[in-house]
């Protein structure tokens, strides 16, 4: 790779798109923000090379979802210029032009999980795990590791890698118990192949920069080093600041400028963060230096105050705790012996329930995974979907992962075959990463198609 | 009589005067440019060129130039047919590349961001304490104490001139307006200038940068300016007289000494212009202006030259002067040609003269002559040198002539795709922007310039396009200011929240109804109004007939889930067209 010194910037702010006119991810979200980062001249700076988005495909978006009924029903152009975004500042990164690059992109992405039956917290796809899967389809990257600084657990993005031991999924959120959406416990650590490669970090209400830079420092970055990934992402939410009126943290500029820093993603791709005002100019300004090697320190919101930001005792016990709980998870790792469980079954099986708040949907999912000695095993998923309105959609949906053997692709196409030939199913896909096709069936028009 | 074309004869007057009979009645418009190399001047009908002159720039005083080229244009002339004159010069390009102007402090106010150690601008720059948020809102008080103080220093290192800029200052000048009251009743010799007149568009880098030049400039520009009225007025002309701005554009006289910066770069305008009106209406374009040394390329999109998507980098300054989109590419004439390991090479270089115009080295020129594809200079000596070459190439001397020649279109061609996917590149923040930038590939190849005749036709059958050689390409400069109209954009942003609006253009607030009494409509409205006012301003109300919204957006501003206010950031200007189109007329001959 020729090296660059340049940060790469897509800044996509979709000024003609909105949920609805009054929603929080409407047009208004980066207006500040873009006010503020071209007053400041940043796309000027010698180290900042800007560039456009382009639209991802169809094709880009089904190695990674299963849209139902199909892509077209799912995204809308906008959906493919946030997910093209990062695309662009992949390839950059790639060419070597960039040094590492933030796709500033909405609408964001992390609460779209695999299949895609609507929009779940404000989310349709998931541009970080269309950006990584392609990544390895395109430029054969291995190990990956995605960090959710979203304040929000990144619940999609983890249900996408869940079973996938080379991609790190380590989100750090306020508590579940206490904010959407309601999940990202410890427990939550990943399946049987790919224990530990999940991690959640649940946080107190009111964790400060100080909080967060723990989680950092004595758990994030070490696994980090222990796992050695090719590529650090951040999924970069900023709604743990102060001012956000989603939640309920004390995270600063400075604090989320100095996370960068630390961490020093490759890619970082904008998530949630709804005080368009008060936080969303300075946590985008203080990122973009950081990332660009830059003096940050001059980046502080008018109404910040050191005194107001004092973690207390009893929460920095609470996150020591919890980091210590999930350093013991890192640890036990590949404890899980896969034979011991191959010898009572082939497959690992899991149910969930899904529900889509920004589209009113309740999903009943059972997975089903082939514990596969050769590759990384195939994945069946079955899934119904309820609408609020009255529509159902029941499917069959099977996914080989990149690395999948002969025997998986053989016995998952076989599936898929049953699968179309079985009435109870309205929609049947089957997802070859191999071979990067992605093919679709739909029973009312009793129709094949292919992506 | 008949004007020939193009000549590399150095001498004063390089082109016969062509005196037409003109038609009685007929109203007539002078545009002269006072570019680096030549001066150029232009008399015309609007239908045909009736006069055109051509002199080499005397450089250390422009005036005299002018004058020549402007009395060749009137000797004889009913000069009250005369409907208005225009200008294109040099002087500000040359007055910041020679810093020939007065040492400009800085006082300026950026408040929290960037680093302040970041501002650099190599002069004395005083920071004070103040910032205002991007709605316009005072987050910190002016230090007027800092003020005073720096006041006091500048005074006392000699300075005269004050440029004051504020970070958002476009959005709120109240800061910017109190440092400068604190200014001149505390050091009345002080001359300062507000970054918010100069430019209320976003970005302070740039707003700073522009502030200080016309800071700097504008007392030698005031000069020239003055002299000009002067002269005008003594040879008894009373039309109307406009400089060329960089963007095209072009300012009464008066009020260009309001904005002396926008007339940088007014060259690479002008001969854009004037290659748009000799060529057809409503085309898309390329224009390659073929110089000694270099080539100079715009691009003309369905009849309309393509802004640059930035501000103009002056020197090393990056401002926020509106200019069109030229890429100069490192070849001309002139470009030098070796043979390198029996590789024919142009290096990006010039080191003389063409060989048959008595240089030591072999250039493009020399290929042109050596094929018949230009006419200059003594082809004995093309010959020769192609001879020389051919031996070194180890193939004849056509071949390598050919090469050559293939290899400058060659150079040329790539250039002009890069610059159209550039162009596709250029960042774009809303879904309609990027779904519809499609693939657009011009119609015509424009070629001006001594050696456009031998190349461009190869170019534009590459790129499967009409060659246009116009006649007249040697003034086409003159032709552009000839041509060029008084343009005005406003970039309004309302905010009916706080009940306030905000004009880039001239720094100008005021206040609207807050909440949802005022519409879309209204603000629309609003933009046309201050349009209309901005036009007076700079007396130019009459050319204003028809406007045009380039773009309106509303935001629905929400707090605490109810809707609290509308932002409506519009964009709103004057059609952009030329005077006249005089297409590929043949001149009027006798």
């Amino acid at each position: 790779m020729i090296k660059s010194d340049k940060t790469g910037l897509v800044f996509f702010p979709a000024f003609d798109w909105a949920i609805t006119p009054t929603h929080p991810e409407r047009q208004e979200r980066l207006l500040y923000t873009r006010d503020q980062i071209f007053e400041e001249g940043l796309m000027d700076l010698p180290r900042i090379r800007e560039y456009k988005p382009r639209l991802a495909t169809f094709k880009d978006i089904c190695r990674t979802h299963f849209c139902v009924p199909g892509v077209k029903d799912q995204v809308t152009h906008a959906h493919l210029i946030a997910a093209g975004g990062a695309l662009v500042i992949a390839d950059a990164l790639m060419a070597g032009e960039i040094r590492n690059g933030f796709a500033l992109v909405r609408p964001p992405g992390h609460h779209a999980m695999r299949v895609v039956h609507g929009n779940r917290g404000f989310c349709s796809i998931n541009n970080e795990a269309v950006m990584v899967d392609y990544l390895r389809k395109k430029y054969g990257l291995k190990k990956i590791a995605i960090i959710d600084t979203d304040v929000h657990h990144g619940d999609g993005t983890q249900d996408i890698f869940y079973h996938d031991p080379d991609i790190l999924v380590i989100s750090f959120h306020q508590d579940g118990r206490t904010l959407y959406p309601g999940s990202g416990f410890t427990n939550e650590a990943g399946g049987p192949t790919a224990y530990g490669r999940t991690l959640n970090v649940p946080l107190p209400p009111g964790t400060t920069d100080e909080g967060i830079h723990y989680v950092l420092e004595k758990l994030i970055l070490p696994v980090l080093d222990d796992f050695k990934p090719e590529l650090v992402v951040n999924s970069a939410g900023q709604d743990n600041h102060f001012t956000d009126p989603l939640a309920n943290m004390k995270v600063t500029a400075q604090g989320y400028a100095r996370l960068n820093e630390k961490l020093k993603p490759d890619i970082a791709v904008l998530e949630g963060g709804y005080a368009i005002e008060t936080a969303l100019p300075y946590v985008n300004t203080g990122i973009i230096l950081a990332m660009a090697g830059m003096d940050y320190s001059n980046v502080v919101e008018p109404d910040y105050s050191p005194e107001k930001f004092i973690l207390s005792r009893e929460k920095k016990e609470w996150i020591e705790k919890v980091v210590a709980e999930l350093t013991a998870v890192w640890e036990r790792r590949d404890a899980i012996d896969i034979e011991v469980l191959r010898a009572k079954s082939e497959y690992f099986q899991r149910q969930k329930t899904i529900f889509y708040d920004t589209d009113g949907i309740n999903e009943y999912q059972t997975e089903k995974f082939r514990l596969c000695p050769e590759c990384g095993g195939y994945l069946a998923i079955s899934s119904q979907a309820y609408h609020y309105n009255g529509i159902q959609h029941n499917i069959l949906a099977l996914s080989i992962p990149f690395n999948g053997c002969h025997e998986c692709r053989e016995e998952a196409y076989a599936e898929y075959e049953t699968g179309i030939g079985r009435k109870i199913y309205d929609y049947v896909y089957f997802q070859d990463r191999v071979s990067d096709t992605y093919r679709g069936y739909s029973r009312e028009k009793d129709r094949e198609w292919e992506e | 009589m008949y004007c020939t074309g193009y000549s590399k004869k150095c001498g004063t007057s390089l082109l016969k005067t062509v005196k037409v009979n003109t038609i009685e009645g007929d109203n007539v418009f002078i545009g002269i440019d006072v570019g680096g190399t030549y001066t150029d001047a232009v008399l015309t009908d609007g239908k045909s060129i009736l006069r055109k002159h051509k002199t080499l720039t005397g450089h250390d005083n422009l005036l005299p130039s002018l004058l020549e080229a402007l009395d060749a244009m009137i000797e004889g002339q009913d000069i009250s047919l005369i409907q208005r004159v225009v200008l294109s010069t040099t002087l500000i390009t040359n007055i910041i590349a020679e810093r020939k102007y007065p040492p400009v402090a800085l006082i300026l106010v950026p408040g929290p961001g960037l680093n302040h150690g970041e501002y650099k601008y190599n002069t004395l720059t005083h920071i004070v304490s103040g910032a205002i948020d991007y709605r316009g809102r005072e987050a910190v008080p002016v230090g007027r104490g800092e003020v005073s103080r720096a006041g006091e220093d500048i005074v006392k290192k000699g300075f005269k001139h004050v440029a004051v800029v504020g970070k958002f200052s476009g959005r709120n000048n109240a800061h910017e307006v109190l440092i400068k009251q604190i200014l001149e009743s505390e050091k009345p010799g002080l001359t300062v200038e507000m970054g918010h007149t100069v430019s209320g568009q976003l970005n302070f880098p740039r707003r700073i940068a522009t502030t200080l030049l016309t800071c700097a400039t504008r007392e030698a520009f005031s000069g020239f300016v003055k002299s000009v009225i002067k002269s005008l007025a003594e040879r008894g002309l009373r039309a109307p007289a406009f400089m060329l701005k960089a963007d095209g554009g072009t300012l009464p006289l008066e009020t260009a000494l309001k904005r002396p910066v926008e007339t940088i770069f007014s060259g690479p305008a002008a001969s854009t212009l004037g290659a748009l009106s000799l060529s057809p209406k409503g085309q898309t374009s390329v224009v390659v202006d073929i110089g000694g040394t270099t080539t100079d390329l715009a691009l003309i999109l369905s009849g309309e030259p393509l802004l640059a998507a930035r501000g103009a980098k002056v020197e090393e300054f990056l401002t926020h002067v509106k200019s069109f989109a030229v890429k100069s590419i490192p070849l001309g004439g002139d470009s030098t040609v070796v043979v390198r390991e029996g590789q024919i090479r142009i290096l990006p270089e010039r080191q003389g003269p063409a060989f048959c115009m008595g240089g030591k080295a072999p250039t493009l020129t020399d290929a042109l002559v050596y094929l018949r594809k230009a006419e200059i200079g003594d082809r004995e000596k093309a010959i020769e040198i192609m001879e020389k070459l051919a031996g070194e190439t180890g193939r004849n001397s056509r071949d390598t002539a050919g090469e050559i020649v293939t290899m400058a279109c060659q150079t040329i061609v790539s250039a002009i795709e890069q610059m159209f996917i550039n162009w596709e590149q250029e960042p774009a923040y809303r879904i309609w922007e990027i779904m519809q930038k499609t693939k657009i590939r011009p119609n015509n190849i424009v070629g001006i310039g001594g050696a456009a005749g031998g190349i461009i036709p190869d170019v534009a059958r590459q790129m499967n396009c009409t060659a246009i050689i116009p006649e007249h390409a040697e003034v086409a400069n003159a032709l552009g200011a000839a041509v060029a109209q008084p343009t005005v954009t406003i970039s309004l942003r309302v905010d009916t929240e706080r009940g306030r609006f905000t004009v880039a253009e001239d720094g100008s607030t005021g206040a609207v109804p807050q909440g949802r009494l005022f519409r879309e409509e209204d603000a629309i409205k609003l933009a046309r109004e201050r349009l209309f006012h901005l036009a007076e301003e700079l007396k130019i109300k009459d050319y204003v007939k028809k406007t045009e919204v380039v773009h309106c957006e509303v935001f629905n501003m929400v707090r605490e889930w109810t809707t609290t206010g509308k932002i409506y950031d519009i964009s709103i200007q004057t059609p952009r067209d030329i005077l006249f189109y005089l297409g590929q007329e043949e001149t009027v001959d006798d």
